[in-house]
């Protein structure tokens, strides 16, 4: 498994921890973005609330033989990416 | 061994709605998904409670899945919780165990109810989840104490399981995969038998902020990150590979090579606690109360048959036969002996009693002394309530006085019930039950506008005009609000006592369902009121019906002041006066046939007989007035248009209500006619009608049937257009008549006892109008109203004779402020000589004394005229009163009654100067303090105005030309907006003008700007068109209308200042 960050291709050694989290999604009420639309498979809009669902991978990861440390972050409605790198230990 | 990657998973600790305010989903659609999802079985595990119990039942059967029937409990303290299963076999040792718990002082489970309760829940397997004391001491890595809790246990439960549970949660807290990988590493290491679950609260991933809500709600706090109990959705029901997913994330994290053990294991436990829903939940049972000797039920009937006479008594005996042979071939003899039971146990208490519903078309019933109406010469059908064509338990309820109901209860747990219901062991035959309370509109969008934090005005603005508030108009927060509280609708909310179900079974009762103790202080099951029918247990409705109390109480004035006892039960159903009465529309207080609308229709209809009171109760509801029923069959009573009798086949049938199908009974008739059947299968095709697909099945089986027996095919449609059309509308005629009996009784107490009966109706106020038009409707029929007098008046209104005939004594009850203590306190230490011996040894409130001077209760003692004229009045005896209490004398208790009082005496009481009240402040003060003006009609001070404008009293409308247009005033007695064909907003108003009332109708264009004379005045001035519709049916529809007292101050005006006669139409 491989990603690019900062314009480096990064190659995933170990996944070291994967969690969901979710939730706040009351502070975000007047952005009125709570609703928002997810295409099912049957190709209908299903309307949902979106309570900020982030599925996230802890990953060991290196360029050139350089390990580090990232978290990978999929938001489950959009489906856009985030990497990151951390320093957090893993569990 | 089957291969487990292939074998659907089964969810072990499922939580629906029904843990109410933290589940998020039905049991049905739990079920559904299961089914749907290629599952087998499912387990309902709720929170605490097991009131989903026979829904999830009965959909698990629906759907053919398995029901897993279990309970998620606080063990120990609050925090901590141990889910419990029911095995095959031992689902009443669940319920015992969890009644046991709920009559427990501590309430929830503890080690103490555990061994006392070993021998329910031995028979019970445990699962220790991830909320559990011994996963948490395991977390904590103390394995010593999570071996100590699983030993101490050890011998309490069948078996014990460790459950591992991950809900992907970030870091190693509970429901994280770690502290799962930790829970399942401790049981290997201790050979303990581990299961996986997902413990599951939502159906969908997407429902979470459901779950927050109702976490807020439960909790009464506004949502926050500190009170929301998920971190992630991950709660829901997930599939069999999603739960292979999360079984090997576990597993290989506790150092295992996947999940495959873990599955396993789960799939072998969840086969052995699959429970029939027949079988162990008891769905299609019947447990009817025990009965020393079911022939008992043939003995009584008959011997009651010496009630007939004449030829009616070869039919009575008939049907009688034909009766019991029904109710013998269904079993169901004790369900008849023990409502009598109850019925009779009551009747010697002299508490009223009377059948209501469709009991009251069974013979066996009204021989029995269940029901008060004879069925037979009233066409009453037993078929409507009971059949072998229809093996359910038929629905009795009973009408009681509703301030002597809980004695009933008394007597009926003294009989059926237990004394120590949280013994072990213990057995008990009745209960109270349950009501599940579900989201409507306005409490969901209440809770979900807390939770939010959205101020309680702008909630309360919503939750009551949600309708007209279009959701992409309204603000990002109030679309929220309305969209959540859109997906908490017909969630379960809350678990209430049924307000008049009680529910009788034989023995068994504590093993068919879960106990609790109720508000009242009863044994409680907590089913619902519908799903104890499902497993057969016999609920009857004892309801309070306050018009039974105010007869009951009518009955003893009438013995106590003239020493005649009465049996209402027995009066004839013919009398004369009693029709009279009714027909005058001089109902007001008379049961069911006192609103606006029902005084109208009996003054076109007339009714003159028993049979016409059923019709008139059957036509006055929304149905038939929403479908013109009302008008053809006035026409064709008043020969104003021929009667449409359809074939001379049916003309019995249809003769009573002049061609108009009315009837349940009428329908089931005219299809045992047409169709050839028998009644009990006319009654089985007539509820077929009730759904599209079944009338549509009805119409082919009837077209046919009725064809075969050689009816024309223009008949048959134009009956099958009645009968269809009557399916939305039609009514039981036997409930009609259970209605129409205290209907009849309580218009013969008015004909014959007005002061009892009108005493009645102020004590326990049954009806829809405030007390003071009961008040003035007695003054018109003649019965004095005597002011409190604090030497005679009692607690409750009492009749005594006068010169003229019979007063009422008005009551000490209704004044503003006093309490029973207070008034047991007037009556138990008079008489009294003056007000200062008064205040003296009674422990009454200083503002009560005040009300009772005000309201003249003092007048006899100190010889005060209530003109005025006296030496003394009123205001001096007020003052006398202050300067009582200001030298201390009213300043004792009732420790010091008995003892001399060393206060300083008052001053001898001499008039002051002061004016006596005027008539009208004595009224004023007579509305304020009691709600009634006593001394005379309020509408009197507004006599010169209103004859001088010309209004019309509402006693001379009858003599008013139709289609003339007229004034009216009155204060206003009630208001109602009933739905209407067209739909629009029509708004009936009564005013009572101290004459009697005029009914008006404002429609849409006499409301226009005038809705706060219409909802906020008290006393109207209108101009209105007369319209005549019977010999005594007189209405008014409203062009104009005024607030009096404005109306009154303006021509006071003009009086003064000249041109008087433009005020207000005149």
């Amino acid at each position: 498994m491989e990603f690019i960050y900062n314009g480096i291709r990064f190659h995933v050694h170990a996944i070291v921890s994967r969690w969901r989290e979710s939730g706040g999604w009351w502070n975000r009420i007047d952005d009125g973005r709570l609703s928002r639309k997810r295409a099912i498979a049957s190709g209908l809009e299903e309307q949902i609330f979106d309570d900020g669902g982030k599925a996230i991978w802890r990953v060991e990861a290196a360029p050139i033989g350089a390990v580090a440390t990232f978290e990978i972050e999929c938001d489950e409605i959009t489906g856009a990416w985030q990497i990151r790198p951390t320093s957090r230990p893993a569990h | 061994m089957k291969a487990i990657s292939k074998t659907p998973f089964t969810h072990l600790h499922v939580s629906s709605g029904y843990s109410f305010k933290y589940g998020t989903a039905l049991p049905d659609d739990l079920v559904l998904r299961t089914a749907e999802s290629g599952g087998s079985a499912l387990a309902l595990t709720d929170r605490s409670s097991l009131a989903g119990v026979i829904v999830f039942a009965q959909s698990c059967e629906k759907n053919g899945i398995d029901p897993i029937v279990g309970v998620t409990l606080d063990f120990l303290q609050k925090k901590n919780q141990i889910t419990l299963l029911a095995q095959p076999g031992s689902l009443d040792a669940l319920y015992r165990l969890v009644t046991t718990i709920n009559m427990s002082q501590e309430k929830i489970l503890t080690y103490k109810i555990l061994e006392e309760a070993s021998c329910y829940s031995s028979r019970i397997i445990a699962l220790h989840g991830a909320h559990s004391q011994l996963q948490v001491a395991i977390n904590n890595r103390k394995y010593e104490e999570a071996l100590s809790i699983y030993a101490s246990t050890a011998d309490l439960f069948a078996e014990q399981y460790i459950e591992c549970v991950s809900h992907l949660r970030s870091g190693a807290a509970a429901l994280s995969t770690p502290y799962a990988a930790r829970a399942l590493g401790f049981a290997r290491d201790y050979n303990i038998p581990a299961i996986v679950s997902n413990q599951v609260r939502m159906l969908n991933r997407s429902d979470g902020p459901i779950a927050d809500i109702l976490d807020a709600s439960r909790k009464l706090v506004p949502l926050s990150s500190k009170h929301v109990e998920r971190s992630n959705s991950e709660a829901y029901l997930k599939s069999s590979a999603e739960m292979q997913w999360v079984s090997d994330e576990i597993a290989r994290v506790a150092g295992e090579r996947n999940g495959r053990r873990l599955l396993t294991d789960t799939y072998e436990l969840a086969e052995r606690l699959r429970l029939s829903p027949r079988r162990d939940i008891g769905l299609g049972g019947i447990h009817l109360p025990q009965v020393a000797d079911r022939s008992e039920l043939t003995r009584r009937t008959r011997s009651a048959l010496s009630r007939y006479t004449g030829e009616l008594s070869v039919a009575a005996a008939a049907r009688l036969d034909d009766e019991l042979a029904t109710v013998t071939a269904l079993g169901f003899e004790p369900y008849f002996l023990t409502v009598a039971d109850v019925a009779d146990m009551a009747k010697a208490r002299g508490i009223r009693v009377a059948a209501r519903g469709s009991g009251a078309g069974s013979l066996i019933c009204y021989l029995l002394g269940i029901s008060g109406v004879e069925p037979i010469s009233h066409g009453l059908l037993m078929e409507r309530f009971c059949s072998t064509l229809r093996a359910e338990l038929p629905d009795i309820d009973i009408d009681v006085e509703s301030d002597r109901r809980l004695e009933i209860y008394d007597v009926v747990f003294d009989r059926y019930g237990f004394s120590a219901p949280y013994k072990v062991g213990a057995n008990t035959s009745v209960a109270t039950v349950a009501m599940v309370e579900r989201y409507r509109s306005r409490h969901a969008i209440r809770d979900v506008g807390a939770a939010l934090g959205v101020s309680p005005m702008e909630i309360d603005t919503l939750a009551k005009s949600r309708s007209h508030i279009r959701e992409r108009t309204a603000t990002p927060v109030l679309q929220t609000v309305l969209r959540l509280a859109q997906r908490l609708y017909g969630l379960p909310r809350n678990l209430a006592m049924h307000p008049c179900a009680i529910v009788f079974s034989d023995h068994t009762l504590l093993d068919m369902a879960p106990l609790d103790i109720n508000a009242s202080g009863y044994p409680m099951l907590t089913f619902d009121k519908d799903d104890v029918e499902a497993i057969g247990l016999l609920k009857l409705d004892i309801l309070g019906v306050r018009m039974q109390s105010a007869m009951s109480y009518a009955l003893q004035e009438i013995k106590r002041v003239d020493d005649i006892s009465i049996d209402l039960d027995q009066i004839q159903l013919d009398d004369k006066k009693t029709f009279e009465l009714i027909q005058s529309t001089k109902t007001i207080g008379v049961f069911q046939i006192e609103s606006p609308g029902q005084r109208e229709l009996i003054g076109k209809f007339a009714p003159s007989t028993f049979n016409d009171l059923i019709i008139d109760i059957s036509l006055f509801r929304p149905g038939p007035v929403k479908s013109d029923m009302i008008r053809p069959f006035l026409n064709a009573r008043q020969g104003y248009a021929p009667r449409n009798l359809i074939h001379p086949d049916l003309y019995e049938v249809l003769r009573e209500t002049e061609g108009v199908v009315v009837f349940h009974e009428q329908v089931i008739r005219i299809i045992s006619i047409i169709a050839g059947t028998t009644l009990a299968e006319g009654d089985e095709r007539r509820r077929e009608m009730a759904t599209p697909e079944g009338s549509r099945q009805m119409r082919e089986w009837f077209y046919g049937a009725a064809s075969a027996r050689g009816y024309a095919p223009s008949l048959i449609d134009q009956i099958w257009e009645i009968l269809h059309a009557f399916a939305s509308f039609g009514f039981c005629k036997a409930h009609a008549a259970a209605f129409a009996l205290p209907t009849y009784q309580s218009a013969w107490l008015k004909a014959h006892h007005p002061a009892a009966f009108v005493a009645g109706l102020l004590t326990h106020d049954p009806g829809m109008y405030p007390k003071r038009l009961i008040v003035d409707d007695a003054r018109q029929s003649g019965v004095a109203i005597a002011p409190i007098d604090i030497n005679q008046s009692d607690s409750s209104y009492r009749v005594e004779k006068s010169d003229s005939g019979y007063q009422i004594r008005m009551a000490l009850c209704d004044i503003r402020g006093i309490d029973d203590s207070q008034m047991e306190s007037i009556i138990a230490n008079r008489p009294y000589i003056d007000l200062a011996d008064f205040v003296h040894r009674t422990s009454v409130r200083r503002t009560t004394a005040e009300h009772l001077v005000t309201l003249g209760a003092f007048d006899h003692l100190h010889n005060i005229d209530a003109s005025g004229n006296g030496s003394i009045n009123r205001r001096d005896l007020l003052l006398h009163l202050n300067d009582i209490y200001s030298l201390g004398s009213g300043k004792k208790n009732s420790q010091l009654l008995g003892q001399m009082s060393l206060a300083l005496t008052p001053e001898e009481l001499s008039p002051s100067g002061l004016p006596a009240l005027s008539l009208a402040d004595a009224v004023e003060s007579e509305i304020s303090i009691t709600g009634m003006d006593i001394s005379t009609h309020m509408m009197s001070f507004y006599g010169d105005f209103l004859n001088h404008i010309g209004a019309v009293r509402s006693s001379d409308l009858l003599h008013q030309r139709s289609e003339s247009s007229i004034l009216v005033a009155g204060v206003k007695v009630a208001l109602q907006m009933p739905p209407i064909r067209s739909g629009k907003r029509v708004i009936f108003i009564t005013l009572d003008d101290g004459y009697g009332c005029s009914d008006i109708t404002f429609f849409e264009n006499a409301q226009e700007g005038n809705d706060q004379i219409l909802f906020h005045s008290s006393l109207i001035l209108a101009r209105g068109v007369v319209r005549r519709t019977g010999a005594r049916g007189v209405s008014l529809r409203a062009t104009q209308v005024w607030d009096l007292p404005d109306s009154y101050k303006k021509w006071r005006n003009l009086q003064v200042y000249g041109g008087a006669e433009h005020v207000a139409g005149s």
